[in-house]
């Protein structure tokens, strides 16, 4: 169990520190101090994500996600909440693209429950999965995607984006939902072969963060977590690289029952963890990230043909990042009346570049957003696991903000000039229809198309 | 069919030592404005947060404008003696900061977020917003259009149409709550900037504002700062307004907001209730976390966990408006969203959730979890300046004295079962609970019938 970087901080971390820690087993463990609330943060990043998914069994990263809270073998049925929320805890797990993340924040003298509750399931979990719990929470899921995305206006608009911006077959060409028939196919021998094949302490980052002594942290980790095998049955993930540009302007156009028209759009972007990734964050501030953005002042402000206009940055480090425009029209405004003015602005900024406020007041944005982030033991926990899985060192997760910084407005220029062009988008545009008729239509027109 | 784990197991660890913490008691002072001022440091919380409640309720919109307090409300952000509307946004971004303001029942609120070192700035511009908005004629219209274009999306939205026909079946057609807080497409068209400024010279001063700071307020001169920014907006003073008192009509019945082709229907199934001024309170609390607050409580245990009709059924207990005279009143209610086949059993079932409730009673074990949650949850919940401030600003909006929150918490841990159990069921009656249905009426109607649960009409989305 080396120690790695001491607890010293470094410039630009505003005082945070980390230290980290591998156990034979591989798992990687990431500790960071800080005393001023009695609560600790426990955050546990599987490497797996949607696209780790094989063709026909989209949404198995988080419907497995889900089976993680059936219990294992010394926590039975709804335990894990139980066990957490009745220490005054609180948990959830998310999945993304590239990974799958449980947490627990704990009052302080709850933290070692919460490392044994995620080391029994890492260690157990098949030893208590079953047919039932396969069964219940398929339907549970199933609600979350009609719930979150079906029986939603532009719900499914983020799907829709990612499978024109992604071709065909690229791993992230699905979102992590998965489709109904996908859902309906997966089977309770895939779960399983899903846990042994990723579920294992060498494709793990575990994070503490809070008001822990570090020492006695580690020895409940190494104790709770050391027994676990590690294994290497981990495929290497299907490529994901793609060309800097898409080449092409690809569109699509859904006639459903929406309450306005609206323009939406995928730009490819750098990937994350390059100086060209925060560049492209600072532009899509910039250029919408807000109510003094330049889409902004010219849709919603100016000409009045939107009610709301912005931008928004999808972080990728295995394949490029998105930058996702969504704007919702005003009135009986035309889609061709929006898209002349962002590609106006678009092009405007490619010439002009950010001014020296602009630079000013996008930095600031993004430095509270990032304060805001690290503020508390669970983002922090979160952020640490992040840089660990993706980029290999978590202290890149306390300096990220100063990167932030020191980016350039040529930078941003550049990465604007390169990949916020016409020729390489996706496009949705929504056009409204009138509400259905009251007689039987087919209630699933989603998987239909 | 299972397998062999390989791994060494330990028994579950025991608690450690449970370290103290309280709910942040602040420091409350008055400006010589009038303006009250409560103030909470808290160590290493690096973004402060300022709230300001304004005495300017729902209920005081002239009649025919609903949504002034909400076009007010947007307007602070949109210019001031110093700024245009585009300037004060920049500025406002310039220094790292976020203003929303929003108006409801009790009043108008304003939210700044800004890190501590840019806290002057962030402090000017709330003070100028307040002290010298500029209501432009053409920023009021834009706000007016731009909430009308709202207006179609916020229908559409399943949660949303549910909680706006809610209102409307609970509270009397002459009372404001019956109607959207942040009005109708007919209202929000006649509102102009005369409204907008009208509405403010009435109800907006410092003497019945409140505002409250929390942060990492380390080598800050705040009493400065203050003096400086809020400290010159000025008013006359005021007398305090009466309440009308609220009242409500919760003969069990259902509603059928019809949206064909639904995959889910959205419930909302609510009346209204005790608030925080009246004893039963924690006990409310409690038992309405046992019965739905959580993915372990009644409801999803059988809803979710043991069905799968749904991703998650809550209930829980919403202050509208709270007196110390005790007219105030919470709106209690379940809601969540089942798939549109198993409306009907989902619905029997959480009626026969709320049968066993009041049959059986709540065991002494479910009590004592959700008290340790409700309770031990404290120190992670008010990790941030905002909810810190959040939650005092809450306590002023309700007349609530600044120590409640602490108070509250030691009154959940010495409540007992019996005290939940009486709580949830007088909260939860099965036969006067109005439910709101967003979904597909011919696939859900007669089997909603066949409940017996009350009176079924349909009604059209639009």
């Amino acid at each position: 169990m080396p120690m790695g970087h001491t607890a010293t901080a470094q410039a630009g971390s505003g005082g945070l520190t980390a230290t980290e820690h591998r156990l034979a087993n591989g798992l990687r463990v990431v500790l960071s101090e800080d005393h001023l609330t009695p609560v600790a943060a426990v955050c546990l990043w599987y490497d797996v994500g949607s696209r780790h998914e094989v063709k026909g069994r989209t949404g198995l990263a988080h419907l497995f996600e889900h089976l993680m809270f059936q219990g294992s073998a010394q926590v039975k049925g709804n335990g894990h909440f139980e066990l957490v929320q009745g220490a005054g805890g609180s948990l959830n797990g998310t999945t993304s693209f590239e990974r799958t993340n449980y947490f627990e924040t704990m009052p302080a003298h709850e933290l070692e429950l919460a490392l044994w509750l995620e080391a029994d399931r890492m260690g157990s979990l098949l030893t208590a999965l079953d047919d039932e719990s396969m069964e219940n929470q398929r339907d549970v899921v199933k609600n979350e995607r009609r719930q979150r995305y079906d029986n939603v206006p532009y719900g499914t608009a983020f799907e829709k984006l990612t499978a024109l911006a992604y071709p065909e077959g690229h791993p992230y060409h699905h979102t992590p939902i998965g489709s109904m028939a996908d859902l309906d196919a997966a089977t309770l021998e895939d779960a399983r072969a899903f846990f042994r094949t990723y579920y294992a302490p060498n494709n793990a980052v575990l994070s503490v963060v809070g008001d822990i002594d570090p020492e006695q942290t580690l020895a409940w980790v190494e104790k709770y977590f050391g027994s676990i095998p590690g294994h290497d049955g981990k495929p290497v993930p299907r490529d994901g690289s793609l060309p800097e540009t898409i080449g092409e302007q690809l569109r699509e156009v859904v006639e459903e029952e929406v309450p306005a028209r609206a323009l939406m759009a995928a730009y490819r972007l750098p990937h994350d963890g390059t100086r060209a990734c925060d560049a492209a964050d600072l532009a899509l501030t910039v250029l919408g990230g807000g109510e003094s953005s330049r889409l902004y002042n010219r849709l919603v402000r100016r000409d009045r043909t939107a009610v709301a206009a912005g931008f928004g940055l999808l972080r990728l480090a295995g394949a490029p990042s998105l930058g996702w425009l969504d704007v919702k029209t005003s009135g009986d405004v035309e889609v061709p009346v929006i898209e002349t003015a962002i590609d106006e602005e678009l092009a405007r900024f490619a010439e002009e570049g950010p001014t020296a406020e602009e630079m000013e007041r996008a930095q600031a944005q993004l430095e509270r957003e990032w304060l805001d982030r690290l503020g508390t033991v669970a983002g922090r926990a979160d952020e640490l696991c992040r840089y660990a899985v993706l980029f290999g060192d978590p202290q890149l997760a306390l300096t990220a903000v100063q990167r932030v910084l020191e980016i350039t407005a040529q930078e941003v220029q550049e990465v604007a000039k390169a990949r916020l062009r016409p020729d390489n988008r996706a496009v949705l545009v929504y056009e409204p229809t009138a509400p259905e008729a009251p007689a039987d239509q087919d209630e699933n027109e989603e998987a239909a198309r | 069919m299972t397998e062999l784990a390989t791994m060494d197991f330990h028994p579950r660890p025991q608690s450690g030592d449970a370290k103290p913490w309280a709910f942040p008691a602040p420091e409350r002072g008055t400006l010589d404005n009038g303006l009250t001022v409560l103030r909470c440091h808290r160590p290493g919380q690096q973004v402060v947060a300022v709230e300001v409640l304004l005495d300017a309720p729902l209920d005081a919109e002239p009649a025919g404008l609903d949504g002034v307090a909400t076009i007010m409300a947007r307007a602070f952000s949109e210019g001031t003696d110093k700024h245009s509307a585009e300037e004060f946004a920049a500025e406002l971004e310039r220094a790292g900061a976020t203003l929303d303001a929003h108006a409801d029942h009790p009043g108008v609120r304003l939210s700044l977020e800004v890190p501590a070192s840019r806290l002057a700035k962030g402090l000017n511009l709330i003070a100028d917003a307040l002290r010298a908005p500029a209501f432009a004629d053409s920023e009021v219209e834009r706000l007016v259009t731009n909430r009308l274009d709202e207006i179609p999306h916020e229908l559409a939205n399943p949660s949303r149409r549910a909680a706006k026909e809610l209102s409307k079946e609970l509270f009397p057609p002459d009372a404001r709550m019956s109607r959207p807080r942040q009005g109708t497409e007919e209202t929000v068209a006649a509102i102009d900037s005369a409204a907008v400024r009208g509405f403010y010279e009435k109800h907006v001063r410092p003497a019945t504002a409140t505002a409250v700071v929390v942060g990492d307020l380390t080598g800050i001169d705040l009493d400065a700062l203050l003096g400086d920014t809020l400290g010159a907006w000025t008013g006359s003073s005021a007398e305090p307004r009466p309440v009308p008192p609220v009242t409500a009509d919760d003969t069990g019945r259902v509603v059928i907001v019809d949206r064909p082709g639904a995959v889910q229907t959205q419930l909302l199934i609510g009346r209204v209730g005790p608030d925080r001024h009246d004893r039963v309170w924690p006990a409310q609390v409690l038992g309405t976390y046992c019965l739905g607050g959580t993915l372990t409580s009644r409801l999803d245990r059988v809803l979710r966990e043991e069905k799968g009709y749904t991703y998650g059924v809550r209930a829980f207990g919403q202050v509208l408006r709270s007196a110390p005279d005790g007219t105030g009143a919470a709106m209690l209610a379940i809601s969540g969203s089942v798939d549109t086949p198993n409306t009907g059993p989902a619905l029997e079932d959480l009626w026969t959730v709320l049968r066993t409730l009041a049959a059986g009673g709540l065991t002494d074990a479910e009590r004592d979890v959700a008290v340790q949650n409700l309770v031990g949850v404290a120190p992670l919940k008010y990790e941030t300046a905002a909810a810190v401030a959040s939650t005092l600003a809450d306590q002023v909006e309700q007349h609530l004295p600044d120590d409640y929150q602490a108070t509250l918490y030691r009154q959940l841990a010495a409540t007992g079962t019996v005290e939940a159990t009486a709580a949830a069921v007088s909260a939860f009656p099965v036969d006067r609970l109005v439910t709101v249905l967003v979904g597909d009426a011919a696939q859900i109607k007669a089997p909603v019938e066949a409940l017996g649960i009350g009176e079924v009409t349909v009604v059209a989305a639009e």
